[in-house]
């Protein structure tokens, strides 16, 4: 534990504890977000489906690095990952991006994949807004990562046809926003 | 549908086996069913059982979310 990094955000008037479960909670939502993506992506396929893999696939993989940037901080703030990752998985901020009935059906998996970035960009909202001028590495980590949840967001509302999203494609590497936190 | 007092509401905090309600502008939702409200709470601030209709003025989302829990009755004086 970083004591004296821990004593500064409780001086500053910050709930460690509660905001250490949020942490782990968002990294539970993360690190199974990852997992039912991995599923959601291969079944993304055909005329309709295989447009759409690529952002899935980013998607996915950002989710991973935000599990891992998450990490070090729940740590650092005392607090731990639980023992048995049954437990884990169950405590998530997010409900289980489950693959829809119909693996075929395209619509279906993009609105699976749209309300999971939904649910993260309030997560991390809500973190921002408890941490902001108080917890201020917990505040940009969470801020990193919303960052990239928007784009998320924006990519499959873009696809479902809810309006232009502004946004390209990722060009290069991964996570613009999170990477200085996976060093 | 059922009607509760305050009071009556707060044993409905889903834990020890106890079904989770929550209330919100008069109407009572069963929320206990739900991945996120599990054993009656609520991304670690909020608890079942209670009037929350202030609460969601600070939260991340708007009162749609409500819609996907059933409404089961209204909180009476
Ligand atoms: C700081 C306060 C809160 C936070 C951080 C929060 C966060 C969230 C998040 C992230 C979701 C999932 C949204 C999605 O899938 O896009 C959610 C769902 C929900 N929230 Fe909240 N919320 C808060 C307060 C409240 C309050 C005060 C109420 C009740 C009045 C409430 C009722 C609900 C309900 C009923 C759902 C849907 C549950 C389901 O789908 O089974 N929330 N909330
Ligand atoms: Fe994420
Ligand atoms: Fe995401």
């Amino acid at each position: 534990m970083a004591r004296v990094a821990k004593e500064m955000v409780e001086k500053a008037g910050v709930n460690v504890n509660q905001l250490v479960e949020l942490l782990v909670k968002n990294a539970s939502a993360e690190l199974t977000t990852f997992y039912y993506y991995t599923i959601l992506r291969v079944n993304l396929i055909g005329l309709e489906g295989e447009g759409i893999k690529e952002i899935a696939e980013v998607a996915r993989i950002e989710d991973r690095n935000h599990f891992e940037a998450l990490v070090p901080r729940i740590y650092e703030l005392g607090g731990k990952l639980p023992d048995c990752m049954k437990e884990f998985h169950d405590i998530s901020a997010c409900p289980p991006a489950n693959l829809p009935k119909d693996p075929k059906d395209i619509k279906g998996i993009l609105k699976v994949l749209v309300e999971a970035e939904r649910c993260a960009v309030r997560g991390y909202t809500q973190i921002c807004n408890m941490t902001a001028g108080k917890d201020h590495r917990t505040y940009d980590l969470a801020l990193a990562i919303l960052n990239e949840e928007i784009e998320h967001e924006s990519w499959f509302s873009e696809f479902l046809g809810e309006g232009p999203s502004g946004h390209f494609m990722r060009r290069g590497e991964t996570s613009p926003f999170v990477s200085k936190f996976l060093k | 549908m059922i009607k509760l007092t305050k009071s009556e509401l707060s044993h409905y905090n889903g834990t020890d086996n106890n079904p989770g309600y929550i209330a919100y502008n008069g109407k009572i939702y069963n929320i206990t069913d739900s991945f996120l409200w599990k054993k009656g709470k609520h991304q670690v601030l909020h608890t079942a059982g209670e009037d929350l209709t202030e609460a969601l003025k600070e939260a991340p989302h708007g009162e749609d979310l409500l819609d996907r829990v059933p409404v089961i009755g209204e909180l009476i004086e």
